[in-house]
């Protein structure tokens, strides 16, 4: 029983250089050839892709089903409108203070939670993104309740004497796809590496892996810690790229939003994540859906996915995938 | 001083009348698919709309509508159920969150989609304060208390004696079993949920005049309110349920009294991870049962 199994390894090892480097080069040129808008979706897409490379780590590969991405999200996003907003910190230091607090608040949330199974854990998960809301909404002194943060300033670097300034939406674009592609990487590296093994085992059979000597319960919190981190790190771009964080930023909404990218593309697959990101937000956004056919939409996929589609849609486009690579 | 805390315990038996009769739903339906239902608030919604249109689109009376929103959601509900909810036996715990999840998005959506997202002002039921032994309490309020019970009291009934409440006992206890000796188990699936989502339509349209406001994320906070009575009732126990329903109304009545009105919404979830944490089984068993 998981959201993922371990998918046979096709024979497409020939392809994948190629198709990176196709990628990267139309991510670096996207400015030029769509619109402000374009740029403005894939904005969006690149920050949701951060806690959904996260909740990947936690549902594909450990096989835990969380909706707490949303609560360490806002964590994230409103430790780095504060810091700019009263210190006018750089926004590297922002974003590891807002990654960081995000992670060392899923330390003391993740001993209790991860004490649970199944659908618990999805409760009291839950239970974060809500008493979170209820935190923000009403520390006024802090958060300022529902007025929410606003006019924060736009990222800026200090090294030295050298400062620079991201503030255009191309120069943010460049500074997300930074960011986005090194998170991609240490997922990667996470995924490539011995614990990444031992995560697939947890998620496979937790007894199992138990009994062959895997800490499940350390590498569980872990995972679940990194998943925040990653949710937080993706919070403090949101404050920066939307200059304003309210209380709504802890909405059950979001979770959802991360759950349908990592599920729709493909739990347990990396590309699956940017695919699922390019798919699920940037391509809503860039269409303009209107916000609640967007949800309905969101909702129908649940459902296809859920009982028709169960590896994502990752698979049908890797088939596709192959049959022009002509490896099957 | 003393009749504050009086009058805020009946306000609070009042709302845990109305959790009571949504949670009874979901806990039952926990009972027989062992999912959570994460929609369960939008039935709760689609009554309550329901009515609304009859009130003001139909210009029916109040108690029409009550007929009116609950029918409109049992209609519903069945489409659902055949769709979704019959595909969940025996799916894993995982499918049963997203696939209510999805089903949630889609119904809160539709709404907002048809009748726009703004509040709407409910105009129908008995607003006009009766007084009882020294205390006014709204007539609806009354009427809330007075169709809590008998819905519980039939529903006792129903779960002991009844050939269809032995039948949903027996799913909840053993699903194989009940295919062995003949349970239309998918049937009793379906029943059990339009039951369900009928009882919480009921307790939307019986809220409505005391709510005053109709709008489509309404049903997201009774769900959230709903999560801890059925962990405090134990999942699957119909009186363990009521009682945890009139627990969660009568400490927020007080809680937004003494402590805050902001602080209302957030006893339900405090209480639900105090209970993970501590009694995952229930207020009132002594060992897990799922």
């Amino acid at each position: 029983m998981s959201l993922a199994d371990t998918a046979q390894q096709i024979r497409r090892r020939d392809l994948r250089l190629p198709l990176v480097a196709a990628l990267l080069v139309v991510a670096l040129a996207a400015p030029f050839i769509g619109s402000r808008y374009v740029t403005h979706s894939l904005i969006i897409a690149l920050i949701f892709m951060l806690p959904a490379h996260g909740l990947n780590l936690l549902v594909g590969y450990t096989g835990l089903l969380s909706l707490a991405q949303a609560a360490f999200f806002g964590i994230g996003a409103y430790t780095a409108g504060l810091l700019a907003v009263h210190y006018g910190t750089p926004f590297y230091v922002n974003a590891a203070a807002a990654g960081l607090l995000a992670g060392a608040c899923a330390l003391p949330l993740g001993v209790p939670a991860l004490r649970l199974r199944a659908t618990s854990f999805v409760m009291c998960t839950l239970g974060f993104v809500i008493i979170g809301q209820a935190i923000a909404k009403n520390w006024i002194s802090v958060t300022r309740g529902d007025m929410g943060l606003s006019a924060i300033p736009k990222p800026h670097f200090a090294l030295g004497p050298l400062s620079f300034t991201v503030s255009g939406t191309t120069s943010f674009y460049y500074m997300a796809l930074a960011i986005g592609a090194l998170a991609t990487l240490a997922v990667w590296m996470i995924v490539r590496s011995p614990a990444g093994r031992n995560m697939i085992a947890i998620r496979e059979n937790e007894t199992l892996a138990e009994s062959l000597g895997v800490p499940t319960w350390r590498y569980k919190l872990i995972v679940f810690i990194i998943s925040a981190v990653f949710a937080g790190v993706g919070g403090s771009l949101y404050a920066h790229y939307l200059t304003v964080v309210s209380p709504l930023t802890f909405q059950m909404y979001y979770s959802t939003t991360m759950l349908i990218i990592v599920l729709g593309g493909g739990a347990g697959t990396i590309s699956g994540v940017v695919f699922g990101s390019l798919l699920f937000v940037g391509l809503t956004e860039a269409l303009r859906i209107t916000p609640e056919l967007r949800m309905i939409a969101y909702g129908l996929c649940l459902l296809v996915l859920v009982f028709w589609f169960k590896k994502g849609f990752a698979p049908v486009i890797n088939r596709f995938w192959d049959l022009i690579g002509g490896t099957k | 001083m003393f009749s504050t805390i009086i009058e805020q315990i009946v306000n609070g038996i009042v709302t845990g009348s109305v959790y009571a009769i949504v949670a009874v739903g979901m806990t039952m339906i926990f009972g027989v698919l062992r999912a959570i239902n994460f929609a369960h608030g939008e039935y709760y919604m689609l009554g309550t709309f329901g009515a609304w249109f009859a009130v003001d689109y139909l210009g029916l009376s109040y108690e029409a509508s009550i007929i009116v929103g609950v029918l409109s959601t049992i209609v519903v509900a069945y489409v659902v159920g055949r769709l979704v909810m019959q595909r969940m036996v025996g799916a894993p715990a995982e499918a049963g969150v997203l696939a209510t999840l999805g089903i949630a998005l889609v119904l809160q959506n539709t709404v907002i989609l048809v009748f726009g997202g703004g509040y709407k002002f409910f105009s129908g039921g008995y607003i006009e304060p009766l007084s009882i032994l020294g205390f006014s309490l709204a007539g609806q309020r009354i009427l809330i208390l007075v169709v809590c019970l008998p819905v519980f009291i039939g529903l006792e009934f129903m779960v002991t004696y009844s050939r269809m409440g032995k039948s949903m006992r027996a799913v909840s206890q053993n699903v194989e079993c009940c295919e062995v000796v003949g349970i239309d188990v998918p049937k009793v699936v379906l029943h059990t949920f339009i039951l369900g989502a009928a009882l919480a339509a009921l307790s939307g349209v019986l809220t409505a005049p005391v709510n005053v406001s109709v709008y489509g994320g309404m049903g997201e906070l009774i769900t959230f309110k709903t999560l801890p009575i059925i962990i405090m009732g134990g999942l699957g126990n119909v009186r363990g349920t009521f009682v945890a329903a009139m627990i969660l109304g009568i400490a927020e009545s007080l809680v937004a009294t003494y402590v805050g009105l902001q602080f209302r919404d957030t006893v339900g979830f405090a209480t639900l991870i105090l209970m993970l944490m501590w009694r995952p089984y229930g207020l009132f068993s002594t060992q897990a049962r799922f």
